[in-house]
């Protein structure tokens, strides 16, 4: 009998803790533990921060760069990795760190065929006042662009994976094609028994 | 009967304690310099015992902006598993940017000094504070 009695609250228990009231959802900080060795979010976040602020520290650019906001285009960076990571994002988010640094000027290409777009209907449908009317040939040219890559390794031993990651960022001049800054964030993980689904 | 009403303790246990595992905070310690003096305030006692800081410097970056270094020294012989977050703060004392700035990792060795730095990324950043807290370094 007291045995019974056990095993049913060990039962009810688990019932309960399993979740069998639906799923628990929590807001999660940004910056939370990692949860796998592989590549998280707050990885991204740091690599953004790191990356942005290397470039606004640096003196070869301060010098390529002085007196004026030079213009700066992107060139998603190349995902050389088997994982899927959108690398455009990530070079969204140094362009947004670097705007608000307020030392550089961006022109966005992947946005070019809209622009052309809207500039042909104010120029066709008659609705803009064509003084006012803004024409191609007016935009400003990227002096220099922003592009990189990702790498990564990873070494399996028994039940522990080890991965390491290496972002590689360059801002090029377009005119004398000198590279004016790198730099890399390094990122290694690992973990044990941890289940792989690639 | 008795096995199975173990095995089901045991299950039931496990599951509380990966519960637990994942609530676990890290600590904080913040240091604030907005006077001009280096004052600690302490989160918890433990990761007060184990890191110091024990300097810290502002210069100008080429570009204008404000860079600050924290020296931090280990005071514990075994390797510390850290995290730390420098936030940047306006004359009037108001953060700026702060969702977008990040905890880095940080791996101290035992009795080891280490240097953290971080550039401002506005002109109206002047003060900041580093936030440092410890993560399970059981791995």
């Amino acid at each position: 009998m007291k045995t019974s009695v056990i095993c049913f609250l060990c039962l009810a228990s688990l019932i309960v803790l399993t979740g069998c009231g639906g799923p628990r959802v929590y807001e999660s900080e940004l910056d939370r533990r990692p949860i796998t060795s592989r590549l998280e979010a707050q990885d991204i976040r740091r690599t953004v921060e790191k990356m942005a602020e290397s470039l606004i520290a640096d003196e070869g650019v301060a010098a390529a760069t002085a007196g004026q906001k030079p213009v700066l285009d992107i060139e998603p960076m190349k995902n050389r990795t088997a994982i899927s990571v959108d690398m455009k994002s990530i070079t969204d988010s140094v362009r947004t760190r670097l705007i608000r640094s307020r030392l550089f000027r961006f022109v966005d290409r992947s946005t070019a065929g809209a622009d052309i777009a809207i500039m042909d209907e104010q120029a066709q449908l008659g609705l803009t006042n064509p003084k006012n009317a803004i024409r191609p040939g007016q935009q400003l040219a990227a002096q220099m662009y922003l592009t990189g890559s990702l790498t990564d390794i990873t070494t399996r031993l028994g039940r522990t994976v080890d991965h390491y990651y290496k972002f590689t960022m360059i801002l090029k001049d377009l005119r004398s094609g000198e590279i004016i800054w790198t730099d890399e964030q390094e990122i290694r993980k690992f973990a044990r028994h941890e289940k792989l689904d690639r | 009967m008795k096995l199975f009403a173990f095995a089901a303790c045991l299950l039931a246990i496990s599951q509380l304690v990966g519960c637990w595992w994942y609530t676990t905070a890290g600590t904080s310690v913040v240091l604030n310099h907005d006077t001009g003096k280096s004052v600690l305030f302490e989160g918890n006692t433990t990761l007060r015992n184990r890191i110091a800081v024990t300097a810290v410097t502002y210069d100008k970056v080429a570009s204008g902006m404000n860079r600050v270094n924290f020296q931090l020294a280990s005071q514990v012989q075994k390797e510390i598993h850290l995290q730390y977050r420098i936030a940047w703060f306006n004359s009037e004392g108001m953060e700026i940017d702060g969702d977008s700035r990040t905890y880095r990792p940080l791996i101290v060795q035992g009795l080891d000094t280490v240097t953290v730095t971080g550039v401002a990324n506005s002109p109206a950043a002047v003060t900041s504070r580093i936030r440092i807290r410890e993560w399970d370094s059981s791995h």
